[in-house]
């Protein structure tokens, strides 16, 4: 109906384009601006919520002496090691448990509940299994980005589509041939879908672990800040926390839309 | 992932239906199960006795069933789940009131979704634990704390669960509302709650797995009651068996209460 | 007496709708106007684009912003009124209702008390034929069984004017066609006036007294044309030659206009492609 409303060039069309995210955007900063002015005048207790703009200068502050991108370096390489072995073995389970529909009717809801189940709770557990080093991070985050994959990967191979296989099997290609050349391709993108959910649950047990623990990169470095009572530093490496989760799941989720073409 | 490449296409197409004939019934899918559990626990028990690993590391599981069933009858276990279950009931009754009012507004009215709702989109997949020290801060080291964690965690969930559960009614149920003159309370009751009875289910079903987590995660940190704290306790004696024990009924717990909230989402009014 | 039964049941006088603002303006409805009559059974029809769905939210009041005006008696519309009934294109149950709490829906708004809706539900479940259905759930129907659910939740309001949207566009041709004796039938009992938008040759020339023939954008009135095939009739009359008479009669005036439509999405397709 009405499909061809053009749209404007200039400053006014930006306006209406974005005007629900600047003002989403402006309200959080002025939110910012109120509680600088409630902290100032005491209402707010510094000790409880520090003021933003010593916040921000904690930034400064937690780059210099905390090594905070060392750590960060130390904290993205045990994520980057789970998630990696997270799709090397993910993977091929989950196409082994496509290829076998008894297998899979089997062992699909277990896999379902492993994915559901608290294993960051079992960190205990992993201590005493692989003492008290990165390995045991590595591990927890391993076995809990594991089950989504398995599980996309499941359901990206069963959800071709009928006719894309026929066509295969019309051209008498091997079996071998219609999984590398059809299946596979047409299921990649909601893998790639179960590998940016892994990601997530990967970077969670991680930086979670390394809270707990007290040890690692991030996650330890919360802890510290937070024993010293530096209350702006803890504000500060949290919201750094916070910055490089969405900076990866924005990431991932570009890459995610570009794998998937129109059907 | 058998290789058929040196069949003729006739013979691949003469084997094919036979194989995809054989019926999968309830029978086979139990049988393989079962074999799977029993060749875990018998690798386990060899595992266990083989001397490989440190004392108790790996418990046989005679002692870990021995653990379990002492666990289930000590008043300290009942104690401590009480603590961790109103803990985590409270905390998803609080998220869960303002994830639903969250979510209603941020579905139902278009400006404030594009304005809002990125931000708890991106920030739901963060790591919710680290937050703990600054609920520490605010509201102590006691089971305050906890809670506002917890309800921290299932809020995301449950405000994005709601807020898309609005965006899918189907549209042309709102104007059927319209068109005969409903009123908003009408509309509310009769339309839009029934119609996004599943997604809200579903929402809690996710945030009800969070706040659990949270919950128990921040009791192992700094706690003194709770299921969490027993864990760190047992831990520290170095009880493994009683480690194992206290795991197996958590995680059974977690699993059950997610299967029960499951099924009723699934459920047909 | 006389002036009440010749008073025309709806009225749609010079009714324009445009959408957009500046530049871009684009004028949906454009000077429409005819008259429905008491117990007349009229259609709508057009190609995709002349703007018979933006009448449709206009009369049913779901659209209240226009020129021009639609009276009922003395009122005009400008909101959703009572003596209205609107039934959707889409599927339109309430998949969580079961039929019979479906149909009664309209008077579970109103309030009335619930023996009295029950009773008054089976009476137009029974209208439309789905007498054994009471209980069933709409996932458990097919589409044409939906559609007929929905038309007697529609009717069980007593609305003077029956206004449907295509409501048998998703269904095939041979549903369509024993549907459309349905419609008839149940019509001609209730003498009930209706007004039926359609792209569907053969259903408009099926079911109607009269067919308002529309232009492509901006949406005209090209032609009305009067159906004086008899009643009562059904779907037999599908093979009449008068039937095929009328049928190549509109066909003539729609052809143009669908060949406008076309050639305008064409362009549209190749100006997208052009941006690509």
């Amino acid at each position: 109906m009405a499909e061809t409303l053009a749209k404007k060039s200039g400053p006014r069309s930006l306006f209406f384009r974005y005007g629900p995210e600047i003002a989403g955007l402006a309200s959080l900063v002025v939110a910012a601006l109120v509680f600088e002015l409630l902290v100032r005048i005491g209402v707010i207790n510094r000790f409880v919520i520090p003021p933003p703009s010593d916040v921000i200068m904690a930034f400064e502050r937690v780059v210099v002496e905390e090594d905070i991108l060392g750590r960060t370096g130390a904290t993205v390489f045990e994520m980057i090691v789970a998630a990696l072995a997270a799709v090397l073995v993910g993977v091929p389970i989950g196409a082994a448990l496509h290829h076998s529909p008894l297998w899979r009717r089997a062992l699909e809801d277990w896999v379902g509940a492993m994915a559901a189940a608290p294993i960051v709770l079992a960190f205990p557990l992993f201590l005493v299994l692989f003492g008290r080093s990165p390995k045991t991070i590595i591990v927890m985050a391993f076995f809990h980005g594991l089950a989504p994959i398995i599980l996309k990967t499941i359901e990206g191979l069963s959800g071709t589509r009928k006719v894309l296989i026929n066509v295969g099997r019309s051209l008498n290609m091997t079996s071998s041939q219609l999984f590398w050349k059809i299946l596979f391709p047409s299921a990649l993108p909601v893998i790639f879908t179960g590998i940016r959910l892994s990601w997530t649950f990967v970077l969670i047990t991680v930086v979670g672990v390394e809270y707990l623990i007290n040890l690692g990169g991030l996650g330890q470095l919360i802890n510290e800040l937070a024993e010293r009572y530096d209350l702006p530093g803890t504000y500060a490496v949290i919201f750094f926390v916070i910055l490089v989760s969405v900076f990866f799941f924005v990431l991932l989720e570009r890459v995610e839309l570009w794998l998937r073409p129109a059907r | 992932m058998a290789a058929t490449g040196e069949m003729t296409a006739q013979a691949r197409r003469a084997v094919a239906p036979a194989i995809s004939a054989a019926p999968i019934t309830a029978r086979h899918v139990l049988l393989v199960r079962v074999s799977v559990a029993l060749m875990v626990l018998a690798v386990w028990e060899g595992l266990s006795r083989s001397g490989l690993f440190y004392g108790e590391v790996i418990p046989s599981l005679t002692r870990i069933a021995t653990s379990l069933g002492k666990l289930l009858v000590d008043p300290v276990f009942f104690k401590n789940l009480q603590v961790t279950a109103l803990e985590t009931f409270t905390s998803l009754a609080i998220g869960g009131v303002l994830g639903v009012l969250t979510g209603i507004v941020l579905g139902a009215n278009r400006f404030l979704m594009r304005a809002f709702e990125p931000y708890v989109y991106y920030l739901s997949p963060t790591p919710r634990i680290i937050l703990f020290p600054v609920m520490i801060m605010w509201f102590g080291v006691g089971p305050a704390s906890k809670v506002a964690l917890g309800a921290l965690s299932a809020y995301f969930a449950i405000a994005l669960s709601t807020a898309a559960g609005m965006r899918q009614i189907d549209a042309v149920l709102i104007r059927v509302g319209r068109s005969f003159r409903a009123t908003t309370w009408q509309m509310a009751t009769k339309i839009y709650l029934p119609a996004m009875r599943v997604p809200i289910l579903n929402g809690i079903r996710l945030g009800m797995g969070t706040a659990i987590i949270t919950v128990l995660l921040a009791e192992t940190k700094l706690s003194n009651q709770g299921l969490g704290y027993m864990i760190m306790q047992v831990y520290t004696r170095f009880d493994m068996p009683g480690l194992y024990a206290l795991l197996i009924v958590v995680f059974a717990m977690a699993g059950a209460c997610n299967a029960l909230i499951g099924k009723l989402a699934r459920e047909q009014v | 007496m006389e002036d009440i039964c010749l008073q025309p049941a709806m009225v749609v006088d010079d009714v324009v709708k445009r959408f957009g603002r500046d530049e871009q303006v684009i004028t949906a409805v454009d000077h429409v106007s005819f008259n429905v009559a008491q117990g007349e059974f009229v259609s709508v029809i057009g190609p995709s684009g002349c703007g018979k769905s933006t009448l449709f939210n206009i009369i049913g009041g779901l659209l209240g912003d226009y020129e021009g005006s639609v009276m009922i008696g003395d009122e005009r519309i400008s909101a959703p009124h009572p003596a209205v009934g609107m039934v959707f294109q889409e599927e339109s149950t309430f998949p969580w209702r079961n039929v019979i709490d479906n149909v009664a829906f309209p008077l579970e708004l109103q309030g009335v008390a619930k023996s009295e809706r029950m009773d008054r539900a089976h009476h137009f479940i029974d209208m439309v034929g789905l007498a054994s259905f009471e209980k069933s759930f709409p996932s458990q129907l097919s589409g044409g069984m939906r559609q007929r659910v929905s038309i007697a939740r529609t009717l069980i309001s007593q609305p003077k004017i029956l206004l449907m949207d295509e409501p048998f566009a998703a269904l095939d041709e041979q549903t369509r066609l024993l549907l459309g004796d349905k419609i008839t039938q149940i019509q001609q009992a209730l003498n009930q006036t209706t007004l039926l938008i359609t792209h569907n040759l053969t259903e408009a020339v099926q079911l109607s007294d009269r067919i308002v023939v529309m232009t492509y954008r901006p949406g005209k009135v090209k032609r009305i044309v009067d159906i004086k095939l008899p009643r009562p009739r059904t779907s037999d009359v599908v093979g009449s030659d008068a039937f095929g008479h009328y049928v190549a009669e509109i066909w003539n005036d729609l052809r143009e206009e669908a060949s406008r439509g076309m050639a305008d999405s064409e362009s549209a397709a190749a100006r997208r492609g052009a941006h690509g």
